[in-house]
């Protein structure tokens, strides 16, 4: 979509948003209260079908406009799978099928593929307690194959996350899929995908925990003025701004790599440098946050842990600093020192 | 119980950094600068590996100039090639990123001439630019005291207004290069008392060879001669070198450090560390290793994206003042972090014991240089203090 039509787009998210996921919401979700409604209403927007082609019953698109709503959504914490099912529905799509309603998740491990069969167990997917049917992609020798199982041929077990939303292990046993294609997306890109979308959401997060703390620092009043107007309650705060930057800055410039090269493999390095950014700096964030917000942030009853929480949570999702950072090393190992600056100033592994 | 509302929040700055692609013009220009540093750089004798940025080395930027590079930005008139700012910063990226010994030239290209152009006379630019632009010409920068680090508008040393020019005298210190190179660009009190602040100061052209101009080594830790003291005792400066006008030192000091806090140079002068640690650990580091080395490339790739948007923003006629602040924030304790982090993970992973010696020498330099990052060029808390009053902090 044109510049305009996506500023507008993403000034309604917001909006509605603010509005719609507030605290009440966020906190329902983690007692086990499925928000109806904000989900209706996120489809009737047509959000999860953001970047799925018209002729495919989508709303048109592309994958870099899906990635900036999804920065809004983690920046208000939406406690519903829209990144998810928007992926899902992407790979569908891709794969020839038509996009469904209901929240859908994507359920990426060690899966196999026997006589149609989908067979293995995938730990932590996402919203696996509420999800209507998975989507993965299956390789069996060296094709990729997606898959949708529709969630009563599964077994669930759940495992809420320590944000609270219900993630869980997801065991299939011979499951007959609903619907099964060729895939021009591999399961190794599949898993780029969602990682690029956590990192969208955390750097929305990001900016949403410094919006927060650099608030309070300046209404909370103690030795008779704001907490701001002390030298080192204003450095803490700059120091967690350039936490922040970085984070937007490396989700930003991956969702654009990643845009440019096409769904089948843009960007690959760059989002494997950006998750990896995104999850190494959420601790930081987290910490300095909490620190500067004291006794107050640390409850319940306030939202910062409704950031700061899902930071922790995301930082291991769809891969973590760890294993992205491994992917990369070796990598850069494997080609030697001498293309070390070549491949970094090209964004792309090195070879 | 504070709940802030939208509309508070809205009164925070988002920050920005719109990922920005150098144009296709730089990309060439930088396979041409590529391949130039790759056939010249083995031919250039430098006085030691490391210190890249640092080194000084007349003949490669000599060299360099032959190429059209330095100035790259500047007017025809004055020897430019009239290219985009984006150019020279590929050309900054690929001088950096290949530790090419910038020492003799980069504070002409980067500050010195830029200010000349922008604030200088006529006669100042005719003389000075060309001579910059042929690799020929180098400049200090003449603005710290030993009373005046941080607290620049504190500065001491005085102009006294005499017959035809000025009479200075005061001590300026950690001139960087003022033992070789042609000029200072220097700081002083042309007006009114030590107590006005930033009224009465102008900056001055000064011929390093003037007489009543004293340098004296200061030696740094790492045992390397870069830094000087300059005094000057009732040293004589023509009226021609006055930079523009009298009392504006202030403006010009504070324009020329913006010259200085996003570029290339704030996250990349030890980038040989990492070229190093990953020559040690070899073709296939364990699992651990390859995941540390590469979290050390994400932060790395992460800065270069943060540099490339302020670039980007400023190419489009912004100024972010505050991401470009953020970056060298970051960016300089990248530049400490990574020998520290990249000594341990070679004495546990490195391959061969050889390799370990060898990588620990330069780990070593890295590490006394790495206080230097956060300090110069503006302080991390100098930086934390811009960045706080663009939160709105104060």
């Amino acid at each position: 979509m044109d510049r305009d039509t996506r500023d507008m787009l993403l000034e309604t998210a917001t909006r509605f948003f603010a509005e719609r996921s507030a605290k009440d919401v966020v906190n329902g979700v983690e007692k086990g209260v499925w928000p109806a409604d904000l989900w209706k209403e996120i489809e009737e927007m047509g959000l999860p079908l953001i970047a799925v082609p018209e002729e495919l019953e989508g709303v048109g698109g592309t994958l870099a406009d899906l990635m900036a709503l999804l920065r809004v959504a983690g920046e208000h914490a939406v406690p519903v799978p829209v990144a998810e099912t928007a992926l899902a529905n992407l790979l569908v799509a891709a794969a020839g099928g038509k996009p469904a309603t209901g929240p859908s998740t994507l359920a990426l491990g060690d899966l196999s593929l026997q006589g149609g069969r989908v067979s293995g167990k995938v730990a932590r997917v996402p919203f696996a307690g509420v999800a209507e049917r998975f989507v993965s992609i299956v390789t069996t020798g060296g094709k990729s194959t997606l898959v949708v199982v529709p969630r009563d041929a599964a077994t669930i077990e759940d495992a809420p996350s320590h944000a609270g939303e219900p993630y869980g292990s997801v065991s299939f046993d011979g499951a007959t899929p609903e619907f099964s294609a060729a895939s021009t997306v591999s399961a190794d890109r599949a898993l780029e995908l969602a990682a690029l979308a956590r990192s969208m959401q955390m750097a929305g997060a990001a900016d949403k925990v410094l919006v927060t703390a650099t608030e309070y620092c300046k209404q909370r009043v103690q030795f008779g003025r704001p907490i701001s107007t002390f030298q080192a309650v204003q450095h803490m705060l700059a120091e967690l701004a350039s936490y922040v930057a970085a984070t937007i800055a490396a989700a930003e410039a991956a969702a654009r790599d990643a845009d440019e090269g096409g769904l089948a493999d843009g960007g690959s390095f760059s989002i494997a440098a950006a998750k990896t950014q995104c999850s190494d700096f959420a601790h930081r964030i987290a910490a300095i946050s909490h620190q500067s917000m004291g006794a107050m942030g640390f409850t319940h009853e306030h939202i910062l842990h409704h950031y700061t929480r899902r930071l922790w949570v995301w930082r291991r999702d769809f891969g973590s600093e760890s294993f992205w950072g491994e992917k990369i090393g070796q990598s850069f190992a494997r080609a030697g020192k001498d293309d070390l600056w070549p491949a970094l100033s090209e964004s792309r592994y090195a070879a | 119980m504070v709940h802030p509302t939208i509309e508070i929040m809205m009164s925070i700055p988002k920050l920005e950094f719109p990922p920005f692609h150098l144009p296709a013009e730089a990309e060439a220009l930088r396979e041409e600068v590529r391949a130039f540093l790759k056939e010249t750089l083995p031919k250039i004798k430098t006085e030691d590996r490391f210190a890249s940025w640092n080194t000084a080395s007349p003949e490669f930027s000599r060299a360099l100039g032959a190429k059209g590079w330095l100035g790259i930005t500047w007017p025809k008139q004055y020897g430019g090639a009239e290219r985009t700012f984006l150019d020279r910063l590929v050309v900054t990226e690929e001088l950096l990123g290949n530790s090419a010994p910038a020492g003799s030239h980069w504070v002409a290209d980067r500050q010195s001439g830029p200010l000349l152009l922008k604030f200088g006379t006529e006669q100042q630019r005719q003389a000075i630019l060309p001579r910059i632009v042929k690799g020929e010409c180098y400049f200090s920068i003449g603005m710290s005291e030993p009373d005046s680090g941080s607290d620049l508008a504190s500065v001491r040393t005085r102009a006294e207004p005499v017959p035809g020019g000025f009479r200075v005298n005061g001590t300026k210190v950690w001139t960087s290069g003022a033992h070789r190179n042609h000029y200072c660009i220097t700081l002083v009190r042309t007006s009114g008392q030590h107590g006005d602040r930033h009224k009465g100061l102008s900056q001055l052209l000064v011929d390093l060879k003037t007489p009543g101009i004293t340098i004296r080594p200061i030696i740094n830790l790492a045992g390397r001669h870069d830094w000087n003291e300059v005094t000057f005792s009732d040293a004589f400066i023509p009226e021609d070198c006055l930079i523009g006008n009298e009392g504006d030192g202030w403006l010009q000091v504070t324009s020329e450090l913006a010259f200085e806090r996003s570029g290339p140079e704030r996250f990349m002068q030890n980038v040989y560390v990492l070229r190093e640690l990953v020559r040690v650990l070899g073709r296939q580091p364990a699992k651990r290793a390859s995941a540390i080395l590469g979290r050390l490339i994400a932060r790395l790739w992460t800065l270069r994206q943060m540099s490339t948007a302020v670039a980007g923003m400023m190419q489009g006629g912004k100024s972010p003042a505050i991401e470009a602040s953020l970056v060298k924030d970051l960016g300089t304790i990248y530049q400490q972090d990574l020998p520290e982090i990249a000594r341990t993970l070679a004495e546990s992973d490195a391959t061969t014991e050889d390799d370990l010696a060898d990588f620990l020498d330069v780990a070593q330099y890295a590490t006394m240089m790495a206080p230097s990052y956060t300090i110069q060029g503006g302080t991390t808390q100098v930086l934390r203090g811009i960045v706080a009053r663009g939160l709105g902090l104060r």
